[in-house]
């Protein structure tokens, strides 16, 4: 607490590393890890009721936006984000800079998609144009800064829905899980970004429109996960029966195994899917 | 490169395709195997005096694959079937990774390393790169700082948000009206680094560009370094942590990776220089000890299998000096250590001061 005290009197910044290591010359018999440190950080932040980012440490820039969408920081021209090249529009770390943004769009969903490659396979497709909707992708497991910007998009546009496109794996799940309920890790800070997500894909009746060779086993880490997802009270019934699915079966599948019906049948899949109302 | 290789070029690529194909039939038809020569390449070797030819960009040997052995058959059979994925891609105008060509035939490819395998395979074959036939794979580059360009009809303006990262863009061949007026280029490892200048406002005080591949750095973070190279002509300078896994990283840059050797001259970075962190540095900056940590036995390794790579013996003994070193004492550390005392001590005081010293002719450049 001290120690980001200081930085935060010096008008600065820092990252958990730089952190630790100042902590190491400083208090030396206290932190001997960076584990350590991180747990430590998150203790403050559940004392203080604040957020990680309000005590000076650094937000990395993860996330990606791309689709109907335009977005205008103070004191800039607004940005269309369906012309955004081959890689989307970056979500800036800076949770001040993300609220103060101005947000304009005509999509009618919000689609989350768990991996860069599928984000950016939609982006270059441009299937934001054939189904009206925004694209965000947290690349993976979701920070902070994407959430927020999730949580900012779905209180200024209430109506639309949220889907999210995740791996069929206890994984993809547990992805999908930290934006509709927050991160056990993150302890107090998180429920404040949760939304209502929904899970369109990839999900178990899916599975049929994948070649066999696409079904691989789960991995250890994988039970590991489905594991603690079951043991949660909030998780739903529904997503209850997919994850037991995946560990009676063994078996998982990645969104890439769609591909075997051509590259543009991800675009239909998503359209079809809607227009079904095929999400739980 | 831009401009070296456009729409004309992928006609060409098309109808070398055509005739490759058209060949293999016709041996077929005459009852004979047909016979592809596959080149080897290699950008190093253990050679002890350094005395081989992998400085050169030619190719080290090479593999006739016929049809008479089944294991040669295999490599041709899914050469072919990639090859077909790839001529889909050019004639639809689309891109597609590794990854997702290994996903539209996952019964037939059995393993993505077989991709791997076939897409090296045809890019030695037809004498091209990656990019060529249209697989790209997402990059994880950020670069901010004195610098206006365009990709894909989109402007990216990092001139007017200095301290704001921009992603590298993956197509880099259609990467326009590069304009900058920066002094130098730096390369960072990590992207903790990156948001430490950026924070400090770096680029404000100091006129340049800043790079980071996010660790390892991907191909198109490396081909987009090697056009701004090319296009500025500007000193670049890399900073990596004073560790094995840093210098790899430095050492890609540098002279590429072996799995690329293939496509060596537009990955690389020959006139790179490694402006730290130093072993030496420990000393002259006053890192603490404790930020020191002691090389794991897979460090040690590491280094060892560095040392004997022959680019180093005979481009650059300085920075084989400073490894030896690094093994002797068997303590490595992070950039971050270098903060300790002062948040602003990496932009303020010790970048721009290695700078200076290494625009000044008499010095020990490294």
């Amino acid at each position: 607490m001290e120690m980001c005290f200081q930085i935060l009197l010096q008008g600065k910044r820092v990252t958990q590393r730089e952190l630790f290591y100042k902590l190491l010359c400083d208090s030396p018999d206290y932190f001997s890890s960076q584990l350590e440190v991180n747990r430590s950080v998150q203790d403050v932040v559940a004392l203080l009721r604040c957020s990680r980012f309000s005590l000076g440490i650094m937000a990395s820039t993860r996330g990606l936006v791309a689709g109907r969408l335009s977005l205008q920081e103070p004191g800039k021209e607004a940005v269309d984000c369906s012309a955004c090249g081959s890689s989307g529009f970056p979500i800036s770390g800076d949770l001040n800079l993300l609220d103060n943004t101005i947000i304009t769009s005509d999509a009618r969903y919000i689609i989350l998609v768990e991996k860069h490659a599928i984000f950016h396979r939609l982006v270059e497709d441009r299937v934001f144009n054939h189904i009206p909707c925004v694209f965000i992708t947290a690349k993976g497991y979701p920070d902070i800064a994407t959430r927020f910007f999730l949580h900012r998009m779905s209180i200024t546009f209430p109506h639309l829905p949220i889907l999210a496109l995740v791996d069929w794996n206890p994984a993809g799940l547990a992805i999908l899980c930290t934006f509709k309920f927050g991160s056990v890790g993150m302890g107090l800070e998180a429920y404040r970004y949760a939304c209502n997500v929904k899970w369109i894909g990839l999900r178990g009746d899916d599975l049929n429109l994948i070649p066999q060779e696409s079904l691989v086993p789960l991995k250890p880490k994988d039970s590991q996960i489905a594991k603690s997802l079951l043991s949660s009270k909030i998780l739903q019934e529904n997503y209850r029966e997919e994850l037991s699915l995946m560990i009676e079966t063994g078996k998982r599948a990645e969104i890439e195994a769609l591909y075997c019906h051509g590259y543009n049948y991800l675009g239909k899949y998503i359209a079809t899917k809607i227009v079904q109302g095929k999400y739980i | 490169m831009e401009g070296k290789f456009q729409i004309s070029d992928t006609t060409n690529l098309l109808r070398k395709i055509k005739d490759f194909t058209r060949s293999i039939v016709e041996d077929l038809a005459e009852g004979k195997s047909p016979e592809i020569s596959i080149n080897r390449f290699r950008n190093y070797c253990n050679d002890p005096e350094a005395d081989c030819f992998c400085s050169s960009d030619e190719p080290k040997g090479r593999e006739i694959l016929t049809l008479r052995k089944t294991s040669q058959t295999y490599r041709i059979d899914m050469l072919l079937r990639v090859l077909l994925i790839v001529q889909q891609l050019l004639q639809e105008n689309r891109h597609g990774s590794k990854r997702d060509i290994y996903y539209m035939h996952p019964s037939a490819f059995k393993a993505q390393s077989v991709v791997d395998r076939a897409i090296a395979d045809i890019c030695i074959l037809f004498k091209c790169s990656r990019y060529n036939l249209n697989v790209v794979s997402v990059g994880n580059g950020l670069v901010m700082g004195w610098l206006k360009f365009r990709e894909a009809g989109r402007k990216f303006d990092c001139l007017s948000s200095l301290n704001t990262a921009f992603p590298v863009p993956v197509l880099v061949e259609e990467v326009e009206d590069v304009v900058s007026l920066a002094d130098y280029i730096l390369v960072v490892e990590k992207e903790t680094v990156f948001q430490r200048l950026a924070n400090d406002m770096f680029c404000k005080t100091n006129r340049c560009i800043v790079v980071t591949g996010r660790g390892y750095p991907d191909v198109s973070t490396r081909r987009f370094l090697r056009l701004l190279m090319e296009k500025l002509q500007i000193p670049v300078h890399c900073l990596v942590d004073c560790d094995p896994y840093g210098f790899e990283i430095l050492a890609t840059y540098r002279f590429g990776s072996m799995q690329m050797a293939y496509d060596i001259e537009s990955l690389r970075a020959p006139e790179m220089k490694w402006l730290g962190a130093f072993p030496s540095d420990s000393e002259i900056y006053g890192v603490p000890q404790q930020c020191l940590l002691p090389l794991t036995e897979e460090d040690k390794k590491r280094t060892e299998a560095m040392l004997l790579r022959c680019y180093l013996k005979r481009e650059m003994p300085q920075w084989r000096l400073e490894l030896e070193t690094m093994l002797k004492r068997g303590v490595k550390f992070e950039i971050e250590a270098l903060s300790v005392h002062s948040l602003s001590f990496l932009s303020e005081v010790y970048i721009p001061s290695k700078i200076r010293s290494e625009s000044l002719p008499v010095t020990n450049l490294i």
